[in-house]
């Protein structure tokens, strides 16, 4: 129960994290079938540098059960044992054992009791290893594990590399020669070299009298017969050289050709046209072959070589993706050609990120009140357009470096729903949809709570007893699908469940007996349904009573309303129950217009406006005397003055305003009177609650070009009805 | 070593609110600043003028005197924003005027007596300090400092109540 985590104890942890979530995605991939010698040695890769991990920060319990998870996999990595159905399934719940195992080394929990499942493990092994275990390790079976350096255990128990073997049986014939490894000597003479009467031809008789010989010739530049030039250099002579030779007597051999001439010497190693002969093209991969058959003793036999070489070649092809080994990388004759990149990744601090952000967002800004300031001509004299462009590219791009799939949020949820199946004795399929779809990673975080709360409840309160399921004409198993998608500038985060739906009566009388709702209260179908997100509704005496739901709706509601977003829930008695949470793809930017309330800036979110009017005398009518309609083309809108709503002075007649029609999603349309609308721009938005707390009718607040602060309005609760707002946990009136 | 009531182990900032002398810990203090008139909030208590931009930060800026149930602060040119760091947050608290930062002991602080501010609990202790007074002049025989506790200020906590 340490306090005083490390900085790089904290990013083990976080490795950890996504090691889990890589090893329970590959472990529920094989539940669903995929046995693929990838996904294996992905969940073997993950437990294994947890493992390595763990040893190095002295967790000897986490340490130990992976490494007796860590040996049935790798057991099934090397095909000794059948990645059974039933296998999987104890391979799942050792892998929530490690999850167990890594929270109690972040002290977040105590360890877990992993004495049972250490000795099943071990049974799995010492009775799986009984099984014949020569034929099945070949190189094909085994290459396919990626050697991704961060694998490499600091302890080196175990190497995850499938090259290994390989390597080794290359570098004892090579050990024949024993001195330094020959040079290969990369020879292009530059456009003007023959135009200037250089000579290659001579060049490379003195390589030649080193002992060096030409391996191949590079015609790849060799134009169709008309267009070639005879003054111009097409050529290309790879050449190799014994390893005794001095490098400044091939380099010598080189000094009267033109600066332009490209001259590589590199010395070869071990394995190294073994990696180089399978990317490279087939031009290369012919040169590499006769340099193995130079390399080893005459006497060795040749067929076997090529056929080693042959299977290597094959071996690395099954895994074209696998980053390659990095004594291959190091040994890579032409190591600069890009296409040998292997993408890169590199952990930045999220608050840096954050910085940036909101630099970017002061640019765009920036941006805008220079284009305002300019006329239109002026603009275009200084290019203001395409800074505008680039701005606008900036953003996109440091905006995609906060995206990241969902999947990570829905990670933890199969794990759930194991544990919550083994609570109630129900079995829940998972059926999960567009996990790959990218969302800000502060939305991430903050969609895990409601997630889990939506997700017990159907599986607690929505999906019935197996009995039950039965009597009703359903499968026995229950189904929770949890799906996420982009629509415009919002995610849709669904979790819809095939249970018995919200029992709409009940509901409805706990919430008057409760007194959150008067006992003559005449409520739509949706109304009711929103009420058990009700505050006050959750308590455990209606968990035990009410057969609809209710866990933890309430947190649920404030959780997705404090992300700018809301939820939905659409319920068929007996079909299921649908909650949908409808969040903002980001919580950094936003496009909106700047409009001014008795004088005051805020911001008006565009995704919302509709269009804007300028009413005419006799257009805007008062109702009641708290309500106002607005006629549009025949049809009666009703108008909100936000200055009522902020309690505002506001003395403007209704003809020296703007009415902006805007579109909520419980309210419909609504007119939202403003005093003027100043300009449209992208802002930065930044959280009240940071510092304070979430103001209902606000989303947030930005900084404006000048340093003042405008406040961003939240459509949905300036316009939402009276009988929302008497629900909702924070009124206007607070 | 031997006079323990001497040695000083904590600075405080006094500032005054009417003719009253307060202090809080230097260590929460990030900066003064001078008043600018912060954007106003919807819906929130009186004692709240507002949020200001504090380096891209948006942060609330709390009438002090309000705040402790007295008349609200006269701004006057000398109006100050105190900006501070509670449990993790940052709030400016418009005070009358910053006098001094002077170095205390800990033992030099008295328990608060069931002083009537407000609420009880947001005065941590009393003080005696030789500081420059609201008038510029230093007295000799010393002045009592009210030393609040900011976590017992604490903002989002008294506004959840409010709200």
């Amino acid at each position: 129960m340490s306090d005083e985590l490390d900085e790089i104890q904290a990013i083990f942890f976080e490795e950890c994290t996504e090691g889990l979530a890589a090893a329970e995605e590959g472990l529920s991939a094989m539940q669903n079938g995929d046995t693929s010698a990838d996904t294996i040695a992905s969940v073997f890769r993950a437990v294994h540098s947890i493992k390595g991990g763990a040893g190095a920060f002295g967790h000897t319990a986490l340490t130990h059960f992976a490494h007796s998870f860590e040996n049935v996999l790798d057991a099934v990595r090397g095909g000794k044992i059948e990645p059974t159905l039933p296998l999987v399934r104890v391979m799942l719940i050792a892998f929530d054992l490690l999850s167990d195992h890594v929270s109690a080394a972040t002290g977040q929990a105590g360890v877990p009791e992993d004495g049972e499942m250490i000795a099943r493990l071990e049974a799995i092994l010492a009775n799986g290893g009984l099984a014949d275990d020569g034929e099945d390790a070949t190189p094909a079976a085994q290459a396919p594990a990626p050697a991704a350096p961060a694998t490499e255990a600091p302890a080196g128990e175990e190497d995850p590399f499938g090259f290994q073997p390989v390597t080794v049986a290359i570098e004892e014939l090579d050990g024949e020669s024993g001195g330094p490894a020959d040079w290969t000597v990369r020879f292009t003479p530059g456009d003007a070299d023959l135009a200037n009467a250089g000579e290659p031809m001579l060049v490379i008789r003195e390589v030649e009298s080193l002992g060096g010989e030409i391996v191949a010739v590079d015609v790849g530049d060799l134009p169709a017969l008309r267009d070639i030039d005879t003054e111009a250099a097409y050529f290309g002579w790879t050449l190799r050289v014994p390893g005794t030779v001095e490098e400044s007597a091939i380099r010598d051999c080189f000094d009267f050709v033109s600066p332009e001439a490209l001259v590589e010497i590199t010395r070869e190693e071990a394995g190294a046209i073994v990696a180089d002969a399978v990317p490279e093209p087939a031009v290369e991969q012919e040169a590499a072959l006769p340099d193995v058959r130079a390399q080893v003793d005459p006497s060795a036999d040749l067929d076997q070589m090529l056929s080693m070489v042959q299977s290597i070649a094959e071996a690395t092809t099954i895994a074209p993706s696998a980053p390659p080994a990095p004594e291959a990388d190091k040994a890579n004759k032409f190591a600069d050609k890009p296409s040998e990149m292997v993408s890169q990744t590199i952990r930045v601090d999220l608050a840096k990120l954050d910085m940036l952000l909101n630099l970017v967002g002061e640019l765009v800004i920036r941006n805008s009140i220079l284009s305002d300031r300019l006329s239109s001509a002026d603009a275009q004299r200084v290019e203001l357009p395409e800074l505008a462009r680039l701005t606008r590219q900036i953003q996109d791009n440091v905006m995609s470096l906060r995206a990241q799939p969902i999947r990570q949020a829905f990670s933890r949820v199969p794990r759930m729903l194991r544990d919550l199946g083994a609570e109630t004795g129900k079995t829940i399929n998972l059926e999960t949809i567009g996990e790959t779809t990218e969302v800000d990673k502060g939305v991430i975080e903050k969609i895990g709570d409601p997630l889990t709360h939506m997700i017990r409840n159907a599986a607690d309160h929505g999906i019935e007893s197996a009995e039950e399921r039965i009597a009703a004409g359903k499968s026995p198993d229950g189904t929770i699908r949890l799906s996420a998608e982009q629509k415009g500038a919002r995610i849709f985060v669904r979790v819809k469940d095939d249970g018995r739906g919200i029992n709409r009566e009940k509901v409805l009388a706990k919430a008057v007996e409760r007194g959150i709702v008067p006992a003559d209260a005449q409520l739509s179908n949706e109304e009711i349904d929103q009420l058990i997100c009700a505050p006050g509704f959750s308590t455990a005496d209606t968990i035990s009573n009410i057969s609809g739901r209710g866990v933890g709706m309430d947190v649920v509601r404030s959780n997705v309303e404090a992300l700018g977003g809301r939820v939905e829930i659409a319920s068929v008695p007996g079909e299921g129950t649908t909650f949908t949470m409808i969040l903002p793809l980001t919580l950094a930017i936003l496009d909106g217009m700047i409009v001014r309330l008795a004088g005051q800036r805020f911001v008006l979110p565009l995704a919302h406006v509709i269009e804007t009017v300028q009413p005419e005398k006799g257009q805007v009518k008062r109702t009641t005397p708290n309500t106002e309609v607005i006629e549009m083309r025949g049809e009666y809108l009703p108008v909100k003055r936000a200055t009522e709503i902020f309690g505002l002075n506001d003395d403007r007649s209704i003809e020296d305003s703007l009415v902006v029609i805007v579109e909520s999603e419980t309210a419909g349309h609504v007119g939202l009177m403003v005093d003027t609308i100043d300009d449209r721009r992208e802002v930065v938005i930044k959280s009240l609650d940071q510092n304070l707390h979430p103001i209902r009718g606000l989303g947030g607040a930005t900084i404006l070009g000048d340093g003042s602060i405008a406040l961003i309005l939240d459509i949905e609760a300036l316009v939402a009805s009276p009988t929302q707002t008497r629900f909702a946990p924070k009124g206007l009136a607070a | 070593m031997s006079n323990t009531d001497t040695v000083a182990d904590r600075k405080i900032v006094t500032f005054t609110l009417g003719k009253q002398i307060f202090g809080i810990d230097m260590t929460s203090l990030i900066e003064i600043r001078e008043w600018e008139d912060p954007t106003p909030l919807p819906s929130v208590p009186p004692f709240i003028k507002g949020v200001t931009n504090l380096r891209g930060n948006v942060i609330p800026v709390v009438g002090l005197s309000e705040r402790l149930g007295w008349e609200p602060s006269v701004i006057h040119p000398r109006s100050c924003i105190l900006v501070v760091s509670i449990s993790g947050k940052q709030a400016g608290f418009l005070v009358d005027e910053v006098t001094d930062i002077v170095a205390i002991g800990s033992q030099e602080v008295q328990p608060a007596p069931d002083v009537e501010i407000g609420e009880p609990s947001v005065i941590q202790g009393l003080v005696r300090i030789t500081a420059r007074g609201a008038d510029g002049t230093k007295s000799e025989e010393g002045q009592m400092v009210l030393l609040l506790d900011l976590d017992a200020l604490s903002l989002t906590k008294h506004l959840d109540l409010a709200a």
